[in-house]
């Protein structure tokens, strides 16, 4: 469900990125980098967003011609402290561009606002949160339409889902900590028999779709998904062979079982031509 | 009367595919019919015999009664009718909704030509309230629901199921003319008041509905778990609460344009009553899921996968024995391969019509899969079934094909090494 301002893919004068060294934001500026768009990264050394004067030195920093890509949050957002710097982060955003509106405006929002027990996600589900998580990315998604609204900045909220690459510093139950896990000879412990299907997105295949929302000057919401979930288990099986070493254990089930499958339909019409790694393909990448 | 032998003339207003096949059934029929449309090139078309819609049996049906039809642009030649259809077709907007403003126009140029003591039926669908906010001192107006199906017009026309007629009082007998009209065809009567009448043909759509939408969910599951639809849905028909008629055949979505503007008017009626339509907008949500079966197993089996693929496309027009275009499965498809070479093949329409930036011209159906990497068959016509799978496999570059309407015989496909895929059964 998005909308192309440019028919034709065309480059942006420059990107300014709020993060740098994050996972997705590093990625982001290396595929951007690969595409001779001049980048800005801004990390929180340059620019506190959650700061007091954050707002004047990002609109300082902006010009009208840049595209500003909103990568940062401070995540997981689990508490009120994590809820309430993540707004302040947003406010920071939405008072720059009000004061000096930019051509083009991408949220990374994540498939956190849609509800754990939605099985098949797409674009045209209302949002319905039920962790912390999700509400703040929901709330940073309303507060940047009405502030790009009012500004007259078109703007992209991308909703990825589970990503998992090699640089990904995060060690949450995934993809990421399994591979480490397997390369370091432990046992990876699954959440009961790690029956739970999820979408798995390599963190390349997501930068590259930023790009091409970017190219596109697109507006709207898109997920970002691959269209095939795969088990914790498979994810842990796959990683302890990948590695050679490593092995695979269950645990008494906590909670019941969820799935999560994606109707990629829109990001295919949105992006045709864009190709996403399969979860083999891309896991087996993050082992070189 | 106006005949010496009693019977009723019969006129009708708009020479669009409603009004055509149903006059031209009419005629078949027994009676005289007016057939008047404002457009005068299109009635110098239909006196030459060309028809501006296909319609099997509507040439040879129209030519063989060509004594009993009048075709005119003079709107005073509908004097003569003791019975008078208004019926074009009507258009949905891309929202979904019917634009009735030609309706409107036709109904205000009619209204002045007729006979007073004449009876004026409508016979495009309209939505609730449309008859009766029409009504007006004088005019004998009345609702009759259609139930034209596409391909199968003439079909319909002469044996019809019933008819549904929207009365102002439904308890008053109907016009000896209209009812002598109804009764030439053997059938049941139901009159009953306007906005019933009205509803009930959004009803019948959402019955219709509900089994598609029962065939395409279910049809999904069976590609899941390894079941197959088409063992499971002959089992459906012989069970008496279903039907052998049903509509259980899988599809890609609900078809047509005309089904989908009935599921969004009782929506929009439920959200100003305030009563529950969250049902229908599941079936309205399943359907655009399903029409999109073919582009993502396209992209997953074929288009991601695989270096400047050629994909070949059989079968352009909404269904087969149309000429018609719109909503068709094969555009909705090709809109969204822009970025890949394709080449198309139509036994109707021309190949130069696809949605796409360059089409490639294709002769044949064999000419058209040549060294294509996978074959999507997007509308089920008969000139296809008997393309023989192996000269299928010979021709093409690569194995897939993709068959949502099981026009090729599965085995036949994968015995000629080809990888078969249709909606519901995961390895056919």
């Amino acid at each position: 469900m998005l909308e192309h301002l440019n028919a034709s893919p065309a480059n942006p004068h420059r990107v300014v990125i709020l993060g740098q060294n994050g996972f997705v934001a590093s990625t982001l500026a290396t595929a951007l980098q690969a595409q001779d768009i001049p980048t800005l990264a801004l990390g929180r050394d340059t620019i506190d967003l959650t700061a007091a004067n954050a707002t004047d030195s990002l609109a300082g920093t902006l010009n009208t011609t840049d595209t500003l890509a909103f990568v940062s949050a401070l995540a997981p957002s689990r508490d009120a402290a994590a809820m309430a710097a993540n707004m302040h982060m947003v406010e920071t955003v939405a008072g720059a561009i009000a004061k000096a509106p930019v051509a083009h405006l991408v949220n990374i929002s994540s498939d956190a606002v849609y509800a754990d027990s939605v099985h098949l996600a797409y674009e045209g589900l209302p949002a319905a949160p039920t962790s912390p998580h999700g509400a703040m990315h929901l709330a940073r998604e309303i507060l940047l339409s009405n502030a790009a609204r009012a500004a007259g900045v078109p703007l992209a909220h991308l909703r990825p889902s589970l990503l998992y690459g090699a640089g990904d510093p995060h060690n949450g139950y995934g993809p990421n900590r399994f591979r480490r896990q397997a390369l370091a000879g432990e046992t990876i412990t699954l959440f009961g028999e790690g029956e739970e299907l999820r979408d798995h997105v390599a963190v390349e295949d997501v930068a590259e779709t930023i790009v091409q929302v970017i190219q596109h000057r697109s507006s709207g919401v898109l997920n970002i998904a691959t269209g095939r979930s795969v088990s914790f288990r498979q994810c842990a099986e796959r990683a302890v062979e990948l590695a050679g070493k490593g092995a695979v254990s269950g645990s008494p089930r906590q909670n019941p079982v969820t799935h999560r499958h994606f109707d990629v339909t829109a990001r295919l019409k949105a992006f045709p031509a864009l190709r996403f790694a399969s979860f083999e393909q891309g896991f087996t990448k993050s082992f070189r | 009367m106006s005949r010496s032998d009693n019977l009723p003339v019969i006129g009708f207003a708009g020479m669009t595919h409603l009004g055509l096949n149903s006059s031209v059934g009419m005629a078949e029929t027994g009676f005289d019919v007016v057939c008047f449309d404002p457009d005068a090139s299109l009635i110098a078309a239909l006196v030459k015999g060309e028809m501006p819609v296909l319609e099997p049996d509507l040439p040879e049906t129209a030519a063989r009664n060509k004594s009993r039809i009048t075709f005119t642009s003079d709107r005073t030649d509908l004097g003569r009718c003791d019975v008078v259809y208004v019926a074009p077709d009507v258009p949905v907007t891309d929202d979904g909704i019917s634009d009735l403003a030609d309706l409107d126009a036709l109904l205000e140029l009619v209204i002045p030509a007729i006979r007073k003591d004449a009876v004026l039926v409508n016979l495009s669908q309209v939505p609730p309230g449309f008859t009766r906010a029409r009504m007006r001192t004088g005019l004998n107006l009345y609702y009759q629901v259609e139930t034209l199906i596409f391909g199968r017009a003439i079909e319909r026309a002469l044996h019809p199921e019933r008819y549904i007629i929207g009365c102002a009082d439904p308890d008053a007998p109907l016009p000896d003319a209209f009812r002598r009209c109804l009764e030439a065809y053997g059938c049941p009567i139901l009159p009953m008041r306007y906005e019933s009448a009205e509803l009930c043909k959004i009803s019948i759509n959402c019955c219709l509905v509900a089994s598609i939408s029962v065939a395409n969910t279910l049809s999904e599951l069976c590609e899941g778990i390894g079941a197959d639809w088409s063992e499971i849905a002959p089992a459906l028909k012989l069970d008496r609460r279903i039907g052998q008629h049903s509509y259980l055949a899988p599809g890609l979505g609900i078809g047509g344009s005309n089904l989908i503007r009935d599921l969004i008017t009782v929506t929009r009626l439920a959200e100003e009553t305030g009563s529950d339509a969250s049902v229908i907008a599941a079936w309205i949500r399943n359907s655009a899921y399903r029409k999109e079966w073919a582009l993502r197993t396209l992209h997953d089996r074929v288009l991601n996968t695989t270096a400047d693929p050629l994909i070949a496309v059989w079968g352009l027009a909404y269904k087969e024995n149309t000429h018609s275009t719109k909503n068709a499965p094969a555009f909705a498809l090709i809109e969204n391969l822009h970025p890949y070479r394709l080449t198309a093949f139509d036994p109707v329409i021309k190949t130069s019509a696809a949605p796409h930036p360059a089409p490639i011209d294709a002769t044949s159906a064999l000419d058209c899969a040549a060294d294509a990497d996978a074959l999507c068959i997007m509308t089920p016509w008969d000139d296809f079934k008997s393309v023989d799978p192996a000269e299928i496999a010979s021709a093409m570059k690569g194995k897939w094909v993709l068959d949502p309407y099981r026009t090729l015989d599965a085995k036949a496909c994968s015995t000629a090494g080809l990888k078969y895929m249709t909606l519901g059964v995961a390895d056919a």
